[in-house]
Order: structure tokens, then sequence, then C-alpha cells
């Protein structure tokens, strides 16, 4: 029910399809569930802005320009449900390389259509999710080793241990407003410059 | 085909089991409608013979007998159906077939075939204009009581968000068996004079209603100052619940018996010399008795059983129902229909307390309602 939660008419739906029989029973459909929508046909070159929706139909060769237009450069873009008429191996490739969220076949009933995008909406919602957490945690794994690195060094230095390590990184974090990640990067940096200078130390 | 061999058309309503009381009223509108296009010289000089199969209140047999209509009786135009899992059993059969299918009954909406055609309210054209009217009339703390199926869970789904859209609350969800008796309704009747709810919503259909606002009478409960709000309670219904059980509650339909319109009077008069009475003239009577007329209509114009042809010929089309003007939505294949809301008066008769100015456009795909859409609002209508 999360789902509903969004209101669905206030969602773009965009359909490239050619105005055929399976067009129009899609159409109508939309118009019923009551979606703001557009068709195109052929696939455009590019994107249309606000589309929340693609439905697209899978046609010979079109999966490799789909596959470009539909996922921008910075993995957003929009859910896509495939209409498809046959169910070979080459269609179903296809699908899988556009990355559809969602499968419709032919010919095209009204029900199904509804199911199709709160499926492929939520599939959506759950991949966008899924990129942005393990963004962050890559982001997370990145900072502690970077403390963690930090700590070596100080200890190193100064022959002291772990816990008395990560107290000096905190109380300069906190003195100076900053992350103890930024304490531990100014720390990585320092003792790099360190090394090479003393690495291309002028002879005297 | 010879010039006089009727069209034949079949229906499937239950005149036995536990929905038997409104199917059987919306049979008799049926068969009302069939017998007034015959005495008018039928359609095109053939008249209209109805092959009435009686499923028994029983689920599957709809499916069946839908089938057995078809392709032994050879029929493509049904009437029937209450419940709505029952319609869900005829719908693959009329899909695979492509015939005709009239349903004459409130229902949850969230569903559209080529092959139906939807002759009752879905939650926006009576469920929205109720709850308003509740909250306004008698405040917002409200319980629910529903039949465990489909239509009762999705109609309360409807219901809590306009409560909550007006600052109203739910106090009580219920759910029972369809043939739930008087002892059964015991628990909630008690738990619901302790909450001392503003207003009760009852979606419990068949002959649960009865049983359960006779045991809300009978422990004391009173519709004067706690009425039973619903969206199916109609005439039939508070005939066999009795007057004073009945007094006060309120029901939201597109049509009641009281309405005051040539239509309905001449429907009424036709229905009495046919049936002998009124008593159990309902909405889905009413629906099916127009739904029969506009089939007519639409025969008289494509002159062919066609299944496509009839379809084109009835989205579109306009009738002079008894409840006023209605209209099938060509987008949707529902019913343009009027919302009015009643209470049961000391007679025991409906009397329209509200009604919207026009029409509602059907939105069966409609997911949350807003309470405050300027064709939602109702005006009172002052007694003649």
């Amino acid at each position: 029910m999360s789902f509903f939660d969004q209101n669905l008419r206030n969602l773009n739906v965009m359909i490239f399809h050619p105005r055929d029989k399976t067009a129009d029973e899609l159409l109508q459909q939309i118009n019923r569930i009551g979606c703001s929508f557009e068709t195109m046909w052929p696939i455009p070159d590019t994107l249309p802005q606000n589309a929340d929706f693609i439905f697209v139909d899978m046609i010979d060769n079109s999966a490799a320009k789909l596959k470009s237009l539909l996922h921008k450069a910075d993995g957003t873009g929009p859910a896509v449900i495939a209409i498809i008429g046959y169910e070979n191996p080459s269609v179903l490739d296809g699908i899988f390389e556009i990355g559809a969220h969602a499968v419709l076949a032919k010919p095209l009933r009204a029900t199904g259509v509804m199911s199709s995008m709160l499926m492929a909406r939520r599939f959506w919602g759950e991949q966008n999710r899924f990129n942005q957490e393990l963004g962050k945690l890559k982001l997370r794994l990145e900072n502690l080793q970077n403390v963690n690195d930090a700590k070596f060094i100080l200890m190193r230095h100064h022959g002291i241990n772990d816990k008395e390590a990560y107290a000096i990184i905190r109380k300069q974090a906190m003195s100076k407003r900053v992350s103890t990640v930024e304490i531990a990067q100014a720390i990585i940096n320092a003792d790099g410059i360190l090394n090479n200078f003393g690495a291309v130390k002028p002879t005297e | 085909m010879s010039p006089t061999e009727p069209w034949r058309i079949g229906t499937l309503f239950s005149t036995s089991g536990v929905t038997s009381i409104i199917e059987k009223s919306q049979l008799n509108g049926a068969l009302l409608a069939i017998d007034e296009i015959n005495k008018a010289g039928g359609v095109m000089g053939r008249p209209i013979e109805p092959i009435s199969y009686n499923p028994g209140s029983l689920v599957p047999r709809y499916g069946e007998l839908a089938e057995k209509l078809i392709v032994e009786d050879k029929v493509n135009v049904i009437f029937g159906c209450y419940m709505s899992s029952t319609r869900k059993e005829v719908l693959p059969v009329v899909e695979r077939r492509n015939a005709l299918f009239f349903y004459p009954t409130l229902y949850e909406g969230f569903e559209y075939s080529p092959n139906v055609i939807y002759g009752g309210a879905t939650p926006n054209q009576n469920s929205v204009p109720l709850a308003k009217y509740l909250m306004e009339a008698y405040g917002k703390r409200i319980f629910f009581v529903g039949s465990d199926y489909i239509y009762p869970h999705e109609s309360n789904r409807v219901m809590r968000n306009v409560l909550r859209q007006g600052g109203g609350e739910v106090v009580g969800e219920e759910y029972f068996s369809l043939r739930c008796s008087k002892p059964g309704f015991k628990d909630v009747v008690d738990q619901i004079l302790r909450e001392k709810p503003d207003a009760i919503f009852s979606t419990i259909v068949g002959q649960g209603c009865i049983n359960f606002y006779k045991a809300y009478y009978e422990a004391g409960g009173r519709g004067v100052e706690c009425p039973i709000a619903s969206l199916t309670t109609n005439e039939g219904e508070i005939a066999e619940i009795g007057v004073e059980a009945s007094v006060g509650h309120i029901t939201a339909a597109p049509y009641f018996r009281s309405i005051d319109t040539p239509a309905n009077h001449r429907f009424l008069a036709g229905y009495a010399a046919k049936f002998g009475t009124t008593r159990d003239v309902t909405s889905g009577c009413e629906a099916a008795y127009s739904q029969v007329h506009m089939f007519a209509d639409a025969l008289a114009e494509t002159e062919d059983m066609d299944t496509d042809a009839l379809r084109e010929a009835l989205l579109g089309r306009t009738f002079n129902a008894p409840q006023g003007q209605i209209k099938i939505d060509a987008d949707n294949n529902h019913t343009y229909l009027q919302s009015l809301i009643a209470k049961v008066n000391e007679a025991g008769e409906f009397i329209v307390e509200h009604k919207v100015r026009r029409a509602i456009k059907p939105d069966p795909y409609l997911v949350f309602p807003e309470i405050n859409d300027w064709s939602f609002r109702t005006q009172k209508v002052l007694s003649s």
C-alpha cells in the first residue's frame, strides 16, 4: 500500500509506441487510472523531461538505443515498462538490457496495467534507494579507512595506543569544529608531505 | 432469423441464498423492463426473451452458468451479479467469449473490462458525499462494521481516507461472515454501545445486514441517536428489518423508491402491476431496469446482437431513469449517477435528505477522493 502514499495521478507517463490498437488500449487505461500521458513514436533521441514512467514497445534493434536513452549518466531515470509481442530469448535479452522494471505482454488488456505500473515504480524506487545507500556505505567505508590510517600514523609517531590516537583526533576535531574524517585526512596529508619532504631532502 | 424470433438474453441473479433479497429485486427490475419493451412491440418487432438461471448465491456457480448461457444457450448479453466475488467469476468467461455483461450493482471500483457495462455506483459517487454528510450532521467519530469480503474492505479504505481528510476518526473496525446471525453481532453491538460513536458505517450485506440492524435495535441502539449509515442497505432490507428497528438509519445511493420524478412514478406503477407490491424496489433493481432499457435502445440502433456493435452504441448513451438522467461514460464503461442521502422515517420509507446537484462522473480508479471536491457537495432537500 505504501505506493499509494504518493498520488499516482501526479505522475507523468510517456509512451513510446506506434498509435495502434495496443497503444489505444494502453492510453485509455492510463487515462482511467488518471495519469497525464504523452505518446511518442518513433523513439526520440532525447528523453523528455519530467517523465516518471516510460512504456516502451520492444521492437528489434531498439534495445541499444533505448539503453543509452533511458539511463542518464547520473544513474537516475524513469521507471520503465516494456511492452512485448514475443517471448523469445532475444526480446527477453532486450528487456534486461534496457533494465525494464516491469513487462506487459500483447495483446494488452486493461487489467494488469495498474499492477505493472505499481511494480515498476516500486522496483525503480527500491533500486534508487539501494544505489543511494550503496553510495553512502562506500563513502563511510572510505572514511573509516582514513581514520584508521590516521590513527596508525599517530601511533607510529608518538608511540601511543589505538584509543589514545583516536582521542587525539577527536579532540582536534572538536576544538577546530570539523569532523574526525577531516582531521584524519589532514593527518594523512601532512604525513605524506613530511615523508616526501624527508625523501627529497636536498643533500647538504 | 425469422422476423418474430426473440432476442435472447441471459440473467444471473440468485433467487435463493444469502444475497437473494437484493438479487431478486434486481431480477424483477430486469424482467419489468423486458415486459415494458415487449409490450411496446419489442425491438424491431421482435420480443426480448430472458433465460434466467439461479446461481443460489454460490460464487462458483455464477461463472459456470455464464459459460452455460454463452455456450449452450448461445446468448451473448447477460445481466447479473451482486457481490464482487461473483462478478469476478463471470468476468473471465465474458472476456474470453466476447460477450457483453451488464452489472447493475455498486462496487469498490478498480476494474475495467471492455465486456462489462457497470450500472452501479463507484466509491466516488456515494462514499464521499456520505462521509461529508455524516461528519456534518452527526460528528466525527465513526465505527466501521462490514461483511468479510472485498467490497467492505475496499469501501472502508476509501471511507477512512475521506474521514481523515475531514478530521474524522475511525473508532472501531470489525468484519463478519455473510451469514452472521443476530447473536453473532452481540459483542460488536455491545462494543458500539460502550464506545458511543457518532455514527456507524456498515457495509454488512445480505442476511447478515438484517441481523445486524435487529441486534443493534434489541440492544438499545437507536437510529435517531447514533444511526447506521450504509451504501448497501436499501428498501428490500428495511422491509425485512422492520420499521421500528430501521427508523433514523441512513443510506447513500443513486436511487430511492420515494423519489418524485415522472419516470419513477411510471416505474413504480409498472412494478406494482407486475409484482403486486413495490416493497422490494431498490437501487439495484432500478439499475437493472435502466440497464435493460439502455440495452434495448442500443439494440434498436444496431439491429444486431454483435457485442462490439452494441458496446459502441452503449458508450455515451443517456437514459431518463427513475433516478433522473444517467449516462454511460465512454471513458470507462461505468455510469454517471445521482448521489442521494436518505434517512428512514417513521413509516419505514427512505426520505431523501441531501443530494448532489448533478449526476457524478464515475471514477473507478480514484485512490484518494478529495472531500472538498466541488462535485461532491450536497444540498439539503426540502420535503415537499
